[in-house]
């Protein structure tokens, strides 16, 4: 470990046991000069070549320090970001107590559709301010116990979004429901169109719908295709 | 030329088959013969409840002597070389038609006039011997033959060819697609690089793809645009950075440098996608299949990813891996044995046969 490297571990404490370990990140409950914070850390990857995690890692970490920022500023729920440090690929954020919008679906299903028109809304306070989420699953919705929404995870975020990267935005939320949560997909797909559209306008909103349309059926086997 | 696989050269599979379908009988025997006819390989496999399994596996590649596959001369091809292919196989496995019980064909996804050919011959065998004709989705059946030969119960599939590559995994009665290119598949991705830079046809030397071949010379890569979306990967943009930077490029060692630099972001944006999807579904096995999954450096590092979730990485036996009949015929045998049979009127092709629209019955 670098000298750099070292320092700024201690600094967040990112020791013990993380909170959790995800594919890309671990992640570590800390103590923020008394607040509750996550430290994500992003660790290097043996299956990478190692010129490329690097350039890899140290870019994610500064896209999501900056899309967090972004997000919070335009009125969208994220965590608060405390600290980042590219080198050693650490972001110290707010810790949001919260559940999964995916595992709210099955068991609540009025509710979950309600969040879906919420988080249109934020969708589109992204888009039109040129950021696009890029992994936006329920996975990645935090719901907390006074129903306030938390978007998390902006590692694959952009910040100069083209139409196609706000698009996929949509398709990845469509596909995480049709993975898990198939039965409920309509819904859930409407709700979030009516929340982006009271943003964006109907147009605006249709027009994304157009385009994740044309993403579906771009190089894939898809019944759709044919009908075309 | 026909090439004839026997259980000696993919041995033999993990489990009893009553292991990992335990809904079926396995005590009546059958037997099955699947055709394949997807994209460029027509194959021609006999599955058995009875060991060894997987009797035979024959097949017949077209390749072309330049450019990509046409369609129109892989149906060509197919139609000229079926006779030998099915024959081999019979001769093999040491069976004659009337022993059959059913035949199976992959009616999708793949290219129409190629599938045609194969549903064609499968509607006239299975009419004019009056045997059941099995419906059989080709991507079921990759995922099928791997989780049969490595015994895995439960696996997060990674199934990457010239045609598809996605992240699947079994929930509710079906294998949902978690992840998949938003473009062009890691194959075609590969091939068509080697295809306009001169590295290819042949696309495959000694076992190694020549991107494979062509990377081992550098150690260093170009740094060359590696897109990973949620769980889904996006190769359209590497293609072309990477025809570019090769186009620009001065001597062999900016080459390999190039062709190292391609193979990272194409197998390492693959094997993060299958990393997202193991830490989304928390499954506790790897499962690598489809043709691309020959390529041991692939192989390598989905093997290292896996190890970091503390998961089990199981690959398809190699000649069972790229296009084949033995896994036409292998859920061919399953989908007979759970009574899925269809009209020969009806088995049409579905060239765009969704994975995640065939519900399967025996899991």
């Amino acid at each position: 470990m670098e000298a750099g490297q070292r320092r700024s571990a201690l600094e967040v404490g990112i020791e013990g046991e993380p909170a959790y370990v995800g594919a890309e990140a671990i992640l570590y409950v800390v103590d923020w000069f008394g607040d509750k914070a996550i430290a994500k850390y992003r660790p290097p990857k043996p299956y990478r070549h190692k010129v490329i995690d690097e350039d890899l890692r140290t870019r994610r970490t500064i896209v999501e320090a900056k899309a967090l920022h972004t997000a919070r500023s335009i009125g969208v729920p994220a965590p608060e970001l405390y600290f980042v440090d590219p080198i050693s690929k650490i972001i110290v954020m707010e810790y949001i107590e919260g559940v999964k919008l995916a595992d709210i679906i099955e068991s609540n299903p009025l509710k979950a559709r309600e969040y879906a028109k919420t988080l249109g809304v934020y969708a589109a306070r992204m888009h039109s301010n040129e950021l696009a989420h890029g992994d936006l699953t329920t996975s990645n919705v935090l719901v907390t116990s006074n129903g306030q929404l938390f978007i998390i995870d902006f590692g694959l975020s952009s910040l100069k979004a083209s139409e196609r990267d706000k698009a996929i935005d949509l398709h990845l939320f469509i596909r995480s429901l049709e993975s898990t949560h198939p039965e409920h997909v309509e819904v859930m797909v409407e709700a979030f169109l009516e929340g982006y559209s009271t943003i964006l306008g109907r147009s605006e909103a249709d027009k994304l719908m157009g385009i994740v349309r044309e993403i579906r059926l771009m190089g894939r086997y898809h019944e759709e295709r044919r009908r075309k | 030329m026909v090439n004839v696989d026997t259980p000696s050269s993919y041995g033999n599979p993990r489990f009893h088959p009553s292991k990992l379908y335990p809904s079926l009988s396995w005590d009546r025997e059958a037997y099955v013969l699947g055709i394949e006819s997807t994209a460029h390989t027509f194959g021609v496999g006999i599955a058995s409840t009875k060991s060894p399994y997987i009797l035979v596996s024959a097949r017949s590649t077209y390749r072309p002597e330049k450019g990509g596959i046409h369609p129109r001369e892989a149906a060509e091809h197919h139609v000229k070389m079926a006779p030998t292919v099915i024959r081999e196989a019979l001769k093999h496995a040491g069976l004659s038609i009337r022993d059959i019980d059913a035949v199976a064909v992959a009616l999708g996804p793949g290219l129409g006039p190629a599938l045609r050919v194969g549903a064609t011959i499968a509607r006239g065998l299975a009419s004019y011997f009056s045997k059941p004709l099995v419906p059989v989705n080709h991507a079921v059946a990759h995922i099928e033959i791997a989780r049969f030969y490595t015994g895995q119960r439960d696996p997060l599939v990674l199934y990457v060819s010239g045609g598809n590559t996605m992240v699947a995994a079994f929930a509710k009665k079906r294998y949902r697609v978690f992840g998949e290119t938003i473009d062009i598949a890691l194959g075609n991705l590969l091939d068509t690089f080697a295809r306009e830079v001169g590295l290819a046809p042949p696309y495959i030397v000694e076992g190694l793809h020549v991107v494979d071949r062509c990377a081992s010379e550098a150690d260093d890569p170009v740094v060359l645009p590696y897109t990973v979306k949620g769980m889904d990967v996006s190769y359209s943009g590497l293609l072309t950075a990477a025809i570019r930077a090769w186009r620009r490029s001065k001597d062999n060692k900016d080459k390999a440098r190039i062709c190292l630099g391609l193979r990272e972001s194409a197998y390492g944006t693959a094997v993060e996608v299958t990393e997202r999807g193991l830490a989304h579904t928390r499954k506790r096995e790897v499962l690598l299949t489809g043709g691309v999954a020959a390529s041991p450096v692939l192989q390598e590092k989905l093997r290292e990813m896996a190890k970091l979730h503390d998961a089990i990485f199981g690959v398809s036996p190699l000649s069972l891996a790229g296009d084949n009949g033995a896994m036409i015929a292998w859920v061919g045998l399953l989908n007979y044995l759970s009574n899925i049979i269809i009209e020969p009127i009806k088995a049409v092709v579905k060239q765009r046969w969704r994975l995640d629209s065939v519900e399967v019955p025996w899991r």
